[in-house]
């Protein structure tokens, strides 16, 4: 069995061999399925996700009754619905969900407000845009590849939004009851990592530094959040440029195909 | 349809990710793969000063500093590498010599590879934590080369390829990556990469590949004092040998597979617990499991199958009719195996005159089995946890061949360990004649099923036997107490003035904030002749409305150390101050010890007060705890504080403030002994010193005054308030000190003593019942009679222990001794670490500072309080075992005669308690007369009598008048207290 999180000290190195400001490989994808209006899948070292995005669509008849109190509000603007589906073999331990599981239920609202927050959801009142998330496989930052993927996809579908939401989780290179005061800041973590220290996910609105989603689940000193969000915001800046170039690579190899016609202004895109 | 499958070369980082998949099984029995992402990088430093390139890629932490390189430009050479050389051991030259590692004078520039690490830490923790340690110290020069992640010496495991044999390669290429590495350097000749293994495939494979590569011994051999170190290596070659020894040529059982220990315990055929050895007898073990209400015991050699006492062993019931009466007789190793050959192997297990010893035994208990008097009795069937430690001994005169005392040759002597529950321990040295009559240190390395005793390995000398260094050290050692200095690191958290520190004057320092000013206060402490650390002041002061104010004041140690620095880490490691006698083991520095934190009279100090409201009757009207400064009117000593009570001309405030304390604190003692608190007792002396030498000359048994039950009522007070506003603050994490109440089967032997030889009902049925029947066991002829009860009552008693208000339930608080509901340690933080995180909690109870983790965090707390219980009872062991040494001293050359009494009766011999000297010897019959007097033991009515060449009877309790002289023993070279009995009462 490898060493713990606690031999970070010895040589700066982590459990999977990173320097505390590595992002783990990303790789992207966008238009896996050809049939869906949106379609995107993520990997994050080893978390694998993929997402469907249906709509912006007419909401079906089940729907309606759900919320009668949001339901003026809902009216005016799209609602975002989102749905994880976490897979039996996505982790070490073939696990049982329920549909009504609370942790799901609160990474779902979370990928949806965050959401809700860049998609121009004004423009399609009356109307839904369902986003379907699917967990493949898990080593950690589970709610930030999530994001990311929504991201994607709502991209794909060409749903209009004011900048991609990012996200990225930081964590602190000792635990709590530790209280090393030179703790260095940890950029994306993987399980390992998110089981034996404190970690944060925060999600920012494309390069900007506005704070989409911080979601904090463990105990860490007030002084050492600071660092921490600040590598989660640099690490989101990262992400954003990463899943940018595939979604200008994946344009730019359409339009090669002539699966689509150069868009207006464009023509001076350099497409080699 | 669009395809999600990528080809390799699309992805530019494919190159450098690796993945490691191992498969590891669940407590539960799920096996699990866990697969886990490798990033292969280049800019892991080989840190040796030689190396420029290096320089350019160290790594950043986030605030920008970098680790220094480590290994020296100018490493040390040895006969074959004069040119200087780096090692590189590999997993098990740790494994089997980590004292090597450890010695200041050979083993410097060590590169510990990352898979070195991982398999240490996977094979035995401790050593791990040891390594860690040996990395992090800077004159040690050992640098953690993390050659996993690093992409040149990186090795995938090859299809066929065992685990171990991928780690092997793995070393090996490291250590050529290192070779290649440093050649490229500038350095003309630069010092040789040098693997140690013990493993002869790894050695031979590292020689055709022209990697250089030596055996420990090899190596070791090479070095200038190599013949010391030598005997520091355990043999494997020797183990190797006894592997292939015939399978009737083994002595013990073998044990079973952990996954059959497992099981067993499970389906509940097999139990688990801790092997514990009977001090009186060393072939007899007995084990506690949850199963039965007695403890389970374990009778022989066969039986106890190589286990070790403390090691967590596995054991199986054995048939009804092999049940035994645990023995009533004396068996010491040392007299009945004295002249075994430790060169011979083969023989039985048991020896010719073990077995005459049991014989003896299984007789009596035979003819006794249909009484039902056999107990449960078990056998060793596997250790799931060796509990070896480092022992301190010495080596058995006897077993030296004499020839061999002057030759380098290697020979194999005896070890007796200092700890009699320990056995034998077999070593091999090339240095006999020099380690004869010394103290020495040895550890256990392995025991076989075909030797006898266990094999170990020597460590360093401590000194001459019974010089006054070596014994105190061993003392130290055998109760794993810390006793080095302090290091720099926890010297740098002192406050900078050092002893020029005063309370700040002006009242807006921040040091002023929220503490009360009483320095107008008559405060004055009590204690001890000669103390130095004071912990604790007291006032009182009567008020207006007739009822009275006490304070008790106590150093504000948390002030000055703050939580998790390192002065904090030290502390919480050493968890007491330990009193030997002629040496106090600090756990804080001298500086805040005895000056800052004490509280000195005629100076200002820091304080953290609880100040009650009493009424004349000493009932609580309010209370209140607040930080404070003081300044400490006079420091008595408690002759002193009881000569002012007494004297009536007396009439200052101060001697009439102390004699209202004392007027409260009786009535507070009466209160304590009504609702059921225990006056325990155990034969507690003084050692009076020569004050030049500090040679021992006397020995006094304590005095009992007034003054002391004055401190000590006021103290229990303010811990047992402080306990109940923690507990309310927090629930979950107060730390607090319980007595369990003593299961009833502990009384068994006690009451029934009583109940044969004097009559008198012993009830527990709850402290008061104890405590009320204590009292009616008095004999009028003899007024130790009640003491001597007492002392063996108290054997009886629980340990008394720190936890975590979390882990109990409310009624589980209870202190059974002191018959209170909660009580917790507040009263000495200079000397205890349980009282400082009281001090903590206490300080953000009433919100005088915000809470710490340390506070909060409850698994913390629980690893604190598992410590500090441990290093409680290690440090009052080491305190009586430094005691009983210093009486031996005193009594040296002398012969005196006392008065004693028996407390403890065997078939052979019985056991005489001296209570002027406080100390406990047995007399054997073979030692009242030659040849060894027929005897008859009545078990029942606890009477021995003898007749044939000494006609006498004796039976429990009884006084007699023995003999009292000092005697070293010749086979076992220790210096103790014998008794010669001269006649029964």
């Amino acid at each position: 069995m490898p060493l713990d999180t606690s031999a970070y000290s010895l040589a700066l190195l982590r459990v999977d061999g990173r320097r505390w400001n590595e992002l783990r490989r990303i790789h992207a994808q966008i238009r896996t399925q050809a049939a869906a209006d949106g379609s995107s899948y993520l990997e994050m070292g080893h978390t694998k996700v993929m997402c469907v995005v249906t709509g912006p669509s007419e909401p079906g008849p089940r729907r309606g009754t759900a919320g009668a109190g949001a339901a003026g509000a809902s009216k005016a603007v799209a609602e975002v619905a989102v749905s994880v589906v976490v897979a039996g073999f996505s982790s070490v331990d073939r696990k049982k969900r329920g549909r009504n599981d609370k942790r799901n239920l609160e990474l779902q609202s979370t990928i949806a407000n965050a959401l809700a927050a860049s998609l121009h959801t004004h423009l399609f009142p009356h109307s839904v845009i369902q986003v379907s998330l699917h967990v493949l496989s898990q080593d950690g930052s589970l709610l930030a590849a999530l994001i990311n993927a929504a991201t994607l996809a709502c991209v794909d579908a060409g749903i209009p939004m004011t900048d991609y939401v990012v996200a990225c989780t930081a964590g602190s290179t000792s635990t709590y009851a530790a209280g090393d005061e030179s703790a260095d800041p940890l950029l994306d973590l993987n399980h390992q990592e998110e089981q034996e220290l404190p970690g944060l996910t925060v999600a920012t609105l494309g390069e900007s530094d506005r704070v989409a989603v911080l979601v904090c689940e463990s105990r860490v000193q007030v002084g050492r959040l600071e660092g921490m969000l600040a590598v989660g915001v640099d690490g989101c800046k990262q992400v954003r440029e990463i899943l940018d170039r595939v979604v200008r690579d994946k344009g730019k190899r359409m339009v090669l195909e002539g699966t689509v016609a150069k868009g207006e202004g464009l023509e001076d895109m350099d497409l080699d | 349809m669009a395809s999600l499958k990528r080809s390799v070369g699309s992805d530019p980082l494919a190159a450098n990710i690796s993945s490691k998949v191992y498969v590891r099984s669940t407590k539960s029995g799920k096996v699990q793969k866990i697969v886990r992402e490798v990033y292969l990088r280049q800019d892991i430093p080989c840190s040796s000063k030689l190396c420029q390139s290096c320089l350019k890629v160290t790594p950043r932490d986030a605030a920008g500093r970098q680790i220094p390189f480590v290994l020296s430009e100018a490493p040390a050479g040895t006969s074959v590498f004069p040119q200087g050389h780096y090692l590189v051991p590999d997993t098990n030259a740790f494994l089997s010599a980590m004292d090597l590692f450890e010695q200041s004078s050979a083993f410097y520039d060590v590169i510990v590879l990352q898979i070195v690490l991982e398999e240490l830490r996977n094979r035995s923790l401790p050593l791990y934590n040891r390594l860690v340690g040996l990395t992090k110290s800077e004159d040690k020069r050992f640098y953690v080369f993390f050659n996993e992640f690093r992409l040149e010496t990186h090795v995938a495991r090859e299809e066929g390829e065992s685990v171990n044999d991928r780690n092997d390669r793995a070393v090996r290429r490291a250590v050529a990556w290192y070779g290649e590495h440093l050649a490229r350097t500038k350095a003309k000749k630069g010092p040789a990469v040098v693997m140690l293994t013990n493993d002869r495939d790894n050695l031979r494979k590292a020689k055709l590949e022209g990697i250089h590569a030596c055996s420990l011994a090899e190596y070791v051999k090479q070095l200038k004092d190599g013949d010391r170190l030598l005997d520091m290596i355990p043999d494997t070659e020797d183990r190797d040998a006894i592997k292939e020894k015939r399978p009737n040529e083994l002595l013990y059982p073998e044990y079973l597979t952990m996954s059959k220990m497992m099981t067993g315990v499970k389906s509940g055929l097999l139990h688990q617990g801790t092997f514990n050895v009977s001090p009186y007898n060393y072939l007899e073990g007995s084990i506690r499991v949850p199963a039965f209400p007695k403890s389970l015991i374990i009778l022989g050699r066969e039986n106890i199958n190589r286990a070790v006492d403390g090691d967590l062993v596995v054991v199986e019931v054995l048939p009804r009719d092999q049940w035994k009466e645990p023995s009533t007789k004396v068996i010491e190793e040392q007299a009945i195996t004295r002249n075994e050959n430790p060169d011979a192997e083969g023989d039985d297990a048991v020896s010719e005159r073990e077995r005459k010893a049991l014989q003896e035994e299984a007789k009596r208990t035979q003819s006794k089995t249909t009484e039902g008097h056999a107990q449960p009795t078990a056998k060793v069937v596997g250790v799931i946890k060796r509990n070896w430690r480092q022992y301190v001994g010495h080596i058995d005169q006897s077993s030296v061949i004499q020839s061999a005392q002057q030759g380098q040759k290697q020979d194999t002597v005896f070890i007796i360990p200092m700890d009699k529950k320990i056995p034998k321990i077999r070593l091999r040295t090339r240095q006999v004649a020099e380690l004869l009559g010394k103290r020495i240190l040895v550890t256990i390395d392995a025991w076989d099923r075909g030797s006898r005793h266990p094999v170990g390995h020597f460590i360093r000398s401590l000194g001459e036997l019974e010089t006054k260094a070596a014994e105190t050290e061993a003392l130290l050692l055998e109760y794993d107490v810390q006793y080095r200095p302090f290091p720099k690191t926890v010297l740098d958290c002192l406050p900078k003035e050092g002893h020029d520190w005063k309370v700040p004057e002006s009242i807006d320092d921040p040091g002023w904030r929220g503490r009360e000013d009483l320095r107008g206060l008559l405060i004055c402490s009590i204690d001890p002749i000669g103390c130095q650390d004071i912990d604790d002041a007291l006032h009182c002061r009567p008020l207006p409305n007739g009822n009275i104010e006490v304070g008790v004041h106590i150093a504000d140690v948390s002030h000055f150390v703050k939580p998790n620095n390192a002065m904090d880490t030290e502390a919480s490691v050493r968890g007491t101050t330990v009193y030997l006698v002629d040496k106090r083991i600090d756990m804080l520095p001298m500086l805040l010890g005895t000056d800052l934190c004490s509280l000195k009279p005629y100076v200002e100090r820091y304080a953290f007060s609880v100040l009650w409201e009493l009424t004349p009757d000493a009932d609580i009207a309010s209370m209140r705890f607040t930080k404070s400064v003081i300044k400490s009117r006079e420091a008595f000593s408690y002759e002193q504080a009881q000569l002012r009570v007494d004297d009536i001309s007396q009439q200052d405030e101060l001697t009439s403030s102390i004699r209202a304390l004392m007027a409260l604190s009786k009535k507070l003692r009466q209160k304590r002994m009504d609702a059921g608190a225990l006056s325990l007792s155990s034969p507690e002396v003084k050692i009076q010193m020569e004050s030049e030498t500090s040679d021992p000359i006397d020995v006094k048994t304590k005095e009992h005054l007034d003054t002391m039950s004055l401190v000590e009522e006021f103290m229990l007070l303010a811990n047992i308030s402080v306990a109940r506003k923690i507990y309310e603050a927090f629930p979950q994490t107060a730390i607090l000190r319980r007595h369990g109440a003593p299961p009833k089967t502990n009384f068994d032997e006690l009451a029934n003593q009583l109940r044969v030889k004097r009559g008198f009902e012993l009830s527990i049925e709850s402290s008061r019942a104890l405590a009320d029947s204590l009292d009616t066991c008095v004999d009028p002829n003899e007024p130790f009679f009640n003491t001597l009860i007492r002392v063996m009552a108290t054997r009886c008693m629980m340990a008394a222990e720190y936890f975590c208000s979390g882990t109990q339930a409310y009624p589980e608080f209870r202190h059974y001794g002191l018959a209170c509901e909660i009580y917790t340690h507040f009263t000495s933080p200079i000397r205890r670490y349980a009282d400082l995180v009281a001090h903590r909690q206490l300080a953000a109870a009433i919100e005088y500072e915000a809470v710490g983790p340390g506070v909060r965090s409850r698994g913390r707390l629980e690893a604190v309080c598992k410590n500090i219980n441990i290093r409680h009872r290690n440090a009052q062991m080491a305190g009586r075992a430094s005691i009983a040494y210093y009486v031996g001293q005193a009594l040296r050359g002398k012969t005196t005669e006392e008065d004693g009494f028996i407390m403890k009766i065997f078939s052979n011999g019985f056991v005489v308690l001296v209570p002027s000297f406080g100390i406990e010897s047995l007399i054997r019959l073979r030692d009242l007369a030659e040849p060894e007097p027929e005897a008859t033991f009545d078990a029942e009515n606890y009477v021995l009598a003898m007749s044939g060449s000494k006609d006498l009877k004796v039976e429990l309790f009884q006084k007699v008048r023995v003999k009292v002289m000092d005697r070293k023993d010749v086979t076992t070279g220790k210096r103790g207290v014998k008794m010669e009995f001269v006649k029964a009462y």
